[in-house]
C-alpha cells in the first residue's frame, strides 16, 4: 500500500535510472572487445566540486557556460541532477593492428608516444581511434538508455573536462559526463535555465563572430564590408584578424591558475575515495 | 501535382522461412532485415554529435554477389597482415551469413576536424598533432592524394571518430531494440573502404545485420573459416553422394529390410 505524491520521488528515482544506464554502458558492444570501460554516478553534494571547477571555464567558453549554469541552477533548486561519468582506457593499444589511424605506422610507436604524452589534452588523449570508437559506442548507449527511460539528458565534454581535472576515474584516459534529470521536459535543450541570461545584442554579436560569412557584403572588391547593422553601409565596417593577448591571457589564467586552485581544494578527497576502493 | 493513390487491395499471405537460403521465403525474411537496417541508419543519423555537426554517411548493401565481394575483400586483407589473419577470415564467414551490411563512415575526421583543441588525438592543448601531419594550407586539409601505405590514413580527428562511435552505437541500440542481430566490425569497415563504400569518409565501421535462428556473430568455433555451416553443408553434399553409390539397388524390385528376430517370426 502506498501513495506517492509530488515530484520528489521522481527526482530520487533519477538515481535508479542512472544505475540502469550504467548497466547499458557495460553492455555496450565493442569493435575491439579489448577496451576497458568504466562508469560512475555522482550526485548531491559530490557535484559541488564539478560545478565549481566548471565555473571559471564557463566565463571563457560559451558552451561550458550553458552546461555550468544549467546544472548549477538545477542543483541549487534542489532538483537533484545526476551525472553519469563514463571513462575508458584509450591511450594504449593492445590490438597490434598497425592500421595507421592514430598517425603512427605501428601500435608500438603509438604506445611509446602515448606513454610520454598521456592526459595532456582537455579531454585526455592521445587515443587509439578504435578504442575511441568503443568508448563512444558506450557513451552513446548511456544516452540511448537515458532516452529509453524518458529522462532529459545531454552528454557533455564540459563535464568530461571537470572529471579529468578533478581526478575522477584516475585509471581512465578518456572521460565524458552525461547530465541526467531533473524529471521535466527540455532541461538541456532550448534551456529554460538560460532565459534572460543573454541580451539580444550579445546573441547577435555571437552570430557575427561565429558565422561571419553569413554577413559578408559583395566580396568583389577584395575587402568586403560586413552587414552588422541595419544600415550597414553607413558607415561601412570591416572585419579583421589579430592575435588577442587578452583572450589568450584569460584562457591561460583559467586553465593554469583558477582551475588548479579549485582542483587542489578537492583533489585529495576525491583521490582518497579511489585509494579506499583499491584497498 | 501528383496525388497519392491509396492502395486498398490489402490482402495476401507471405510464407517466410530461412531455409532454403535465397529462396523466395528466405528473401522475404531478408527484406525484414533490410527494413531494420534502414531504421538503424535513421538512428545513427540522430545520434549526439559534437556541436551538432552532420558528419555521417552510410551505405546499405545486400544481395548474394554484393556480400560475397565484401567477404572476398576481407579475405584478401587477411593475408596481408599476420595479426589480422584470423579475425578477418572468421569475420568474412559472418558476412556471408549476414542479410544486410550497413557501412557507417565519418566524412570529417580526416579533413574537417572539430578544431576545439580537445587533445583527444595527440594529447595536447591544441590541434597541432593533427595538422602538422597533414598536407594542409591555412588549416584546409588537401585530401586529393588518396594514396596511403596504411589502411587508415591517420592521424584523424578523434572527436570526429567519437561522433562515428556515437552513430554506430545508436544503430546498434536500435538493432537491439528491434531484436535483430548486429555487431560492429573494423574488418568489414576496412574492406568497405577499399571497395569504395562511404568513399568520403576517413574511417568506416561495418555493421552486419542478420535475422536468423542463430546469431552469426557469436559462438564461433576454432578455424571458423574452415569449419562453418557453409562448409559443413558442402561437405555433406560431397560425402553423401558417394555413400549412396557404394550400395546401389533397384528399389522397385527389392529394398533391404531389417532382419526379423526369431521371436518376431513366431
Amino acid at each position: 500500500m502506498g501513495h506517492l505524491m509530488g515530484i520528489e520521488y521522481c527526482q530520487e528515482h533519477v538515481l535508479e535510472v542512472a544505475k540502469n544506464i550504467a548497466l547499458a554502458v557495460h553492455k555496450a558492444p565493442q569493435i575491439t572487445g579489448k577496451t576497458d570501460v568504466d562508469v560512475e554516478i555522482i550526485w548531491g553534494e559530490d557535484l559541488e566540486p564539478i560545478i565549481e571547477v566548471m565555473g571559471p571555464v564557463a566565463q571563457v567558453m560559451r558552451y561550458v557556460k550553458w552546461d555550468y549554469e544549467t546544472i548549477k541552477s538545477c542543483y541549487e533548486k534542489g532538483e537533484n541532477p545526476v551525472v553519469v561519468a563514463v571513462g575508458a582506457r584509450t591511450a594504449r593499444s593492445n590490438l597490434g593492428w598497425d592500421c595507421g589511424a592514430c598517425g603512427f605506422d605501428t601500435c608500438k610507436e603509438f604506445n611509446k608516444y602515448a606513454k610520454e604524452n598521456r592526459g595532456g589534452g582537455q579531454l585526455g588523449g592521445p587515443s587509439c581511434n578504435w578504442k575511441a570508437l568503443d568508448f563512444a559506442i558506450a557513451c552513446d548507449w548511456a544516452c540511448a538508455a537515458a532516452w529509453q527511460y524518458r529522462v532529459d539528458n545531454r552528454v557533455m565534454g564540459s563535464l568530461g573536462f571537470a572529471l579529468n581535472a578533478l581526478g575522477f576515474m584516475p585509471h581512465m584516459d578518456a572521460k565524458i559526463g552525461l547530465a541526467l534529470g531533473p524529471p521535466r521536459d527540455m532541461v538541456y535543450y532550448s534551456r529554460e535555465e538560460m532565459h534572460k541570461s543573454m541580451t539580444y545584442e550579445m546573441d547577435k554579436q555571437d552570430m557575427l563572430n561565429c558565422v561571419p560569412n553569413l554577413f559578408t557584403a559583395f566580396p568583389g572588391g577584395g575587402t568586403p564590408m560586413y552587414k552588422n547593422k541595419d544600415e550597414w553601409w553607413a558607415p561601412p565596417e570591416f572585419m579583421g584578424m589579430a592575435y588577442s593577448p587578452e583572450v589568450m591571457e584569460v584562457m591561460q589564467q583559467v586553465l593554469f591558475e583558477q582551475v588548479p586552485e579549485i582542483v587542489v581544494k578537492h583533489a585529495d578527497k576525491i583521490e582518497a575515495r579511489y585509494k579506499d576502493k583499491d584497498k | 501535382m501528383r496525388k497519392y493513390v491509396e492502395d486498398l487491395d490489402f490482402r495476401g499471405e507471405e510464407y517466410v522461412n530461412e531455409w532454403t537460403p535465397w529462396s523466395p521465403q528466405d528473401i522475404r525474411r531478408k527484406k525484414g532485415a533490410l527494413e531494420a537496417a534502414r531504421l538503424m541508419l535513421n538512428s545513427a543519423q540522430t545520434a549526439p554529435f559534437a556541436g551538432g555537426v552532420p558528419s555521417v554517411e552510410a551505405h546499405i548493401v545486400y544481395g548474394q554477389e554484393e556480400l560475397e565481394t565484401i567477404a572476398r575483400k576481407m579475405e584478401e586483407i587477411a593475408h596481408q597482415k599476420e595479426q589480422w589473419k584470423e579475425p578477418f577470415l572468421y569475420e568474412a564467414v559472418m558476412v556471408r551469413d549476414s542479410d544486410v551490411i550497413l557501412f557507417i563512415g565519418n566524412t570529417r575526421c580526416h579533413e574537417t576536424p572539430l578544431d576545439a583543441g580537445c587533445g583527444l588525438c595527440g594529447g595536447g592543448l591544441d590541434c597541432s598533432y593533427f595538422y602538422e601531419q597533414k598536407n594542409q594550407k591555412y588549416g584546409l586539409v588537401d585530401i586529393t592524394d588518396r594514396s596511403s601505405k596504411k589502411e587508415i590514413d591517420g592521424p584523424l580527428c578523434t572527436a570526429r571518430v567519437s561522433d562515428l562511435g556515437y552513430a554506430v552505437g545508436s544503430a546498434l541500440w536500435t538493432a537491439h531494440t528491434l531484436m535483430v542481430d548486429a555487431r560492429p566490425f573494423a574488418s568489414i569497415g576496412m574492406a568497405g573502404m577499399q571497395l569504395g563504400y562511404c568513399r568520403n569518409s576517413g574511417m568506416v565501421v561495418g555493421v552486419p545485420v542478420a535475422v536468423k535462428s542463430k546469431n552469426p556473430y557469436v559462438d564461433v568455433n576454432v578455424d571458423y573459416h574452415l569449419i562453418n555451416m557453409d562448409k559443413v553443408l558442402d561437405n555433406t553434399r560431397k560425402i553423401y553422394q558417394t555413400a549412396r553409390i557404394i550400395r546401389g539397388f533397384d528399389y522397385r524390385k527389392w529394398i533391404p529390410k531389417p532382419q526379423k528376430s526369431d521371436e518376431e517370426d513366431e
